[in-house]
């Protein structure tokens, strides 16, 4: 009796928090906008970094005086990387927060997971860096998620971007792909071998190694050295990247290490240290892009938070501009805003020039950069139409 | 209304509740320290996704498969596990864990890393059930549960349970077919994880394996010590506290994992037996500082 | 074929074989303190691999500020062995008593709160530790035995020289494997089992430090949840080798490390390279219920 009565006292008094949370709201005259990432837990260095941007870019935004006089006020949600959370996040945006629009600064796996949950109630999102291929087609429909966005490459036209320069600039015959086994590290290493391959180049091996936890490259890189391939094409993000480059230097191996936009990191030249000197990598940020958006963006940065920006923080500083432009255009209605999100054309990106949206993916220009004295510089663009259209269903 | 928000917190909370109570009935009905107990959700969460996206099965079959089969698997480990001993077992179950994680990552028939998308909310009277109502199915379920538990606590089946757990060899000295019993509550633990993994499938709608992995283990067995473990409603009211922890410390977000960490730490040391075990200090402290001291209890 | 492939083969064997015991011999140094607390205590001190990771961390700091390699990972070991015996008297010691899974859970606890701890204090992102000594690699023909490697194997090598020595050699050392056969009987002949437990810890805890200093000068990072794996496939590899048996443990970390660079490197299998010390473990124990060299 006594135990019953203790569990009694105990769920009334969960149940009385929960309510009162589940209250408790805000009313105030200001544009709200969405915002998750996964600032806590194990990816919490690029939430940090999608945080930083996006804050970065609401500054800029609020400073010029808000959107039609109206300040921006961000709601931001820590997501774990989890994907339970990620729905609870996607749940209170729509009805507590009452936002008009959301951007994801996160990893597939949350992404992923919200994509239906906005795209129900008609909440448009841009995805800042997530490549899940579900995150903008809805498999059971099998239609696109039409007011789901997203801003980054699909992995597979990223993959075939780089084979595309690998083969037709470095003129690769031969090939060893290594790459993270996760939705990323699968879809660009499979864009990339399929591209290869048609256009006539072999790829020797190809490896995939376990994400999260691998640093030690060493048993893999033995292995590609025996096949002594001309290009190794490697998948992973900058810690992952860093310990390849660092590994194969150690290990002697010369072939030319090919990157993608995990790479994208000051992190990633400061732990590869000398290594990463000559380093090629497929990605969306052109630091030596003229354009005052991509200079300031990076010199402002590097102002706020003192240290250089990476692909994680431009992607998810885009997908906030990108809503941001919409509405101010168009108003918050959100399927006004969906409808201005369609009808992108040109849209002068941080990270790169959108031309259009094709079932919510972007047709954008590749960047090819290399790593020259210590710093990424512009090596390539790859605008190759038959490559960088994404794939209609 | 209530808010939909609210609504799916409490369907996640539900089925943590049920995979606690899961968890609960091998680690004290049948005193086996599972660190792997994960694995099970995932055998049921891809067993009803295939089973709903490959094969077209309709929830109201798939779901309850999926208890099945995870049933079925908890069996089949259950011999193996048996034979060896204490922590051995402990590690062996978190073996099986990664051993199951890598079989759902590395299989390209379960989706591999990609993982399965798709798995919608069940249809009735020609429409799709809303959230509320699926909160309510599961409510519904766990709550059968929760009296079938009742019932066997009464029973027999029970009474084994009990001697095992208080003296594993004594029991056996006493006639108790201790190895009978085990597995019957591993069947029985795996098959309702399997259950709500089922469940969980369709709420989330897109599975993937990294869900299923060591720290998810964690996540439930800290739920069931924390509640009190072979207690009735420890394990629930271990998820209900520790499903809103996030809730409510989402102001602190930057700590809220380390708050979690301590409060495991501090729960161990302190209050070892769980919120309603023997020696939790919360009944007296109610009784103390809330309640008149009670004149007979 | 042809000679020339034939000596690339036999060249990359051997760089194979020499990946492979580098990583072995760090998860020997990281198990064999895990095998020690367990062998004294009983207890599954999950906890050990956040104070692998506090002795990369203090051992990059004191880098950052000295600037000499021998000395950080000195401190790094020191700051370990501080930490293993403060966990062991606040944290397992009122413990004991208590069924298994409390000391179990708790130590879970602490491991995610020192995982967190490093994030807050030392930020989420990696960090550069990039000691060297001086020494360069060791070139034949196209095999290396890099400089990193080669810390590691010599660190590793007077870590159990100096283990068995301290083992067979002292009166110490003879009062721990008495302790840890049968604690009761040890302390009725006179044994500070007290004493045993701590010094127990500061080894086992200093071995973690110097782990994780190596790994972290191997692969040039630290990162808060650099633990992670660790902490999970120490506890597969020491009941592989007989939970409490220190032979057996080292046999099995340099075992484990061989044959997940053998499935990467060789027969290139694609299949998770953590998974290997699990499957190995089920496997051993099917025959061996007790582990390798363990004993009931």
């Amino acid at each position: 009796m006594r135990r019953l009565r203790l569990v009694g006292i105990v769920f009334g008094l969960s149940a009385f928090l929960l309510f009162f949370i589940a209250g408790l709201s805000q009313a105030q005259d200001t544009i709200k906008i969405g915002f998750f990432a996964p600032i806590t837990g194990p990816a919490a260095a690029d939430g940090m970094s999608a945080k930083h941007a996006v804050e970065l870019g609401l500054k800029e935004v609020n400073d010029a005086g808000g959107i039609k006089g109206k300040k921006v006020e961000l709601i931001t949600y820590d997501d774990r990387l989890n994907p339970q959370e990620a729905v609870a996040i996607a749940n209170k945006l729509i009805e507590k927060d009452k936002v008009v629009g959301v951007a994801s600064g996160s990893y597939s796996g949350p992404t992923r997971v919200t994509a239906p949950i906005f795209q129900k109630a008609g909440m448009p999102m841009v995805a800042g860096y997530a490549v899940h291929p579900d995150v903008t087609w809805d498999p059971t429909q099998k239609k696109p998620n039409d007011f789901i966005f997203r801003n980054g490459y699909l992995g597979e036209v990223e993959g075939a971007a780089a084979a595309e320069f690998a083969v037709k600039n470095l003129k690769a015959k031969k090939i060893s792909i290594i790459s993270m086994d996760n939705d990323f590290g699968r879809a660009i290493s499979a864009g990339f071998a399929a591209r290869a391959e048609k256009l006539g180049s072999a790829i020797l091996t190809k490896q995939m190694y376990k994400y999260p936890g691998e640093k030690d490259f060493r048993p893999f890189l033995t292995r590609i050295k025996e096949g002594n391939p001309e290009v190794i094409f490697a998948a992973g993000y900058y810690g992952e990247g860093a310990s390849i480059v660092r590994q194969a230097k150690e290990l002697g191996i010369t072939a030319q290490i090919l990157g993608e936009e995990g790479f994208d990191s000051p992190k990633f030249l400061e732990i590869a240290g000398p290594a990463a000197e000559g380093v090629i990598i497929a990605t969306n940020l052109d630091r030596d892009d003229p354009r005052p958006v991509v200079q300031n963006f990076l010199s402002n940065y590097r102002k706020a938070y003192n240290e250089d920006a990476d692909m994680v923080g431009a992607s998810s500083y885009d997908a906030f501009m990108i809503l941001v432009n919409a509405i101010a255009k168009v108003g918050t209605d959100p399927k006004a805003i969906q409808k201005a999100l369609l009808e992108t054309k040109d849209y002068n990106g941080l990270t790169g020039k959108i031309s259009r949206f094709v079932q919510g993916e972007v047709v954008k220009p590749v960047q090819i950069q290399v790593v020259k004295d210590g710093k990424f510089r512009r090596l390539a663009v790859i605008d190759n139409p038959e490559v960088i259209t994404p794939p209609t269903k | 209304m209530i808010s939909g928000y609210l609504i799916t917190i409490l369907i996640t909370i539900i089925i943590y509740a049920m995979l606690a109570h899961s968890l609960n009935i091998i680690t004290g009905h049948a005193g086996q320290i599972s660190l792997g107990h994960a694995a099970f959700l995932g055998i049921g969460a891809y067993t009803s996704a295939m089973l709903y996206t490959e094969a077209g099965f309709p929830f109201w079959l798939s779901v309850p498969l999926s208890g099945l089969v995870a049933g079925a698997i908890g069996a089949l480990l259950a011999i193996p596990c048996l034979r060896v001993r204490d922590d051995f077992l402990a590690i062996t179950t978190m073996g099986i864990g990664f051993v199951a994680e890598a079989v759902f990552l590395y299989t390209p028939f379960f989706g591999g890393a990609m993982g399965i998308g798709g798995i919608n909310l069940p249809n009735w009277f020609g429409r799709e059930m809303t959230k509320s109502e699926y909160f309510l199915l599961i409510l519904l379920v766990f709550g059968f549960l929760l009296f079938l538990d009742h019932r066997m606590g009464r029973s027999w089946i029970g009474l084994a349970w009990a001697s095992i757990r208080e003296d594993e060899q004594a029991a056996g000295a006493m006639g108790v077919d201790v190895v009978r019993f085990k597995v019957l509550a591993f069947i029985l633990g795996s098959a309702i994880a399997g259950l709500a993994g089922g469940f969980y499938a369709h709420f989330l709608t897109f599975i993937m394996p990294q869900n299923f992995g060591f720290g998810q283990s964690i996540v439930i067995l800290c739920m069931v010590v924390f509640g009190g473990i072979g207690t009735r409603w420890g394990p629930v009211l271990g998820a209900v506290i520790l499903g809103i922890l996030p809730e409510i410390f989402r102001p602190i977000m930057e700590y809220r994992t380390f708050l979690y960490g301590l409060l495991l730490l501090a729960m161990m040391r302190f209050q070892p037996g769980g919120i309603l075990g023997a020696e939790s200090i919360l009944p007296e402290v109610l009784r103390r500082y809330i309640f008149r001291p009670a004149s007979q209890e | 074929m042809g000679r020339s492939s034939d000596l690339k083969r036999s060249n990359m064997l051997w760089q194979q074989l020499a990946n492979g015991i580098a990583m072995g011999s760090v998860y020997a140094l990281v198990s064999l303190g895990l095998t020690m607390v367990y062998g004294i205590l009983r207890i599954l001190h999950v906890a050990h691999a956040g104070v692998y990771t506090l002795g990369a961390y203090i051992g990059l700091f004191s880098f950052r500020l000295v600037g000499d390699f021998w000395v950080s990972l000195f401190i790094g070991m020191a700051g370990s062995a501080v930490a293993g015996y403060l966990i062991e008297r606040f944290l397992y010691s009122p413990l004991l008593h208590l069924p298994r899974i409390v000391p179990l859970i708790a130590s879970i606890g602490l491991f995610i709160a020192l995982e967190e701890a490093f994030r807050i204090v030392a930020g989420p992102h990696t960090l550069t530790y990039n000691a060297r000594i001086g020494i360069g690699d060791l070139s034949i023909g196209s095999f290396r035995l890099t400089e990193t490697q080669i810390l590691i194997l010599f660190v590793t090598f007077a870590a159990l020289i100096f283990l068995w020595a301290f083992l067979t050699k002292t009166r110490t050392g003879l009062a721990m494997r008495a302790c840890a056969q049968d604690a009761e009987t040890a302390s009725s002949f006179g044994v500070n089992v007290k004493a045993i437990i701590a010094v127990n810890f500061l080894f086992g805890s200093a071995m973690a430090g110097a782990a994780g200093v190596l790994i972290g000068v191997y692969d040039n990072q630290v990162w808060p949840t650099m633990g992670a794996i660790p902490a999970y496939k120490a506890l597969a590899i020491v009941v592989l080798g007989g939970l409490g048996n220190i032979p057996g443990t080292v046999l099995a970390a340099i075992g484990v490390g061989l044959a997940e660079t053998f499935f990467i490197g060789i027969l290139a299998i694609p299949f998770p390279r953590d998974a290997v010390a699990f499957i190995a473990m089920i496997l051993v124990l099917m025959f061996k219920p007790y582990g390798l060299l363990g004993k009931a």
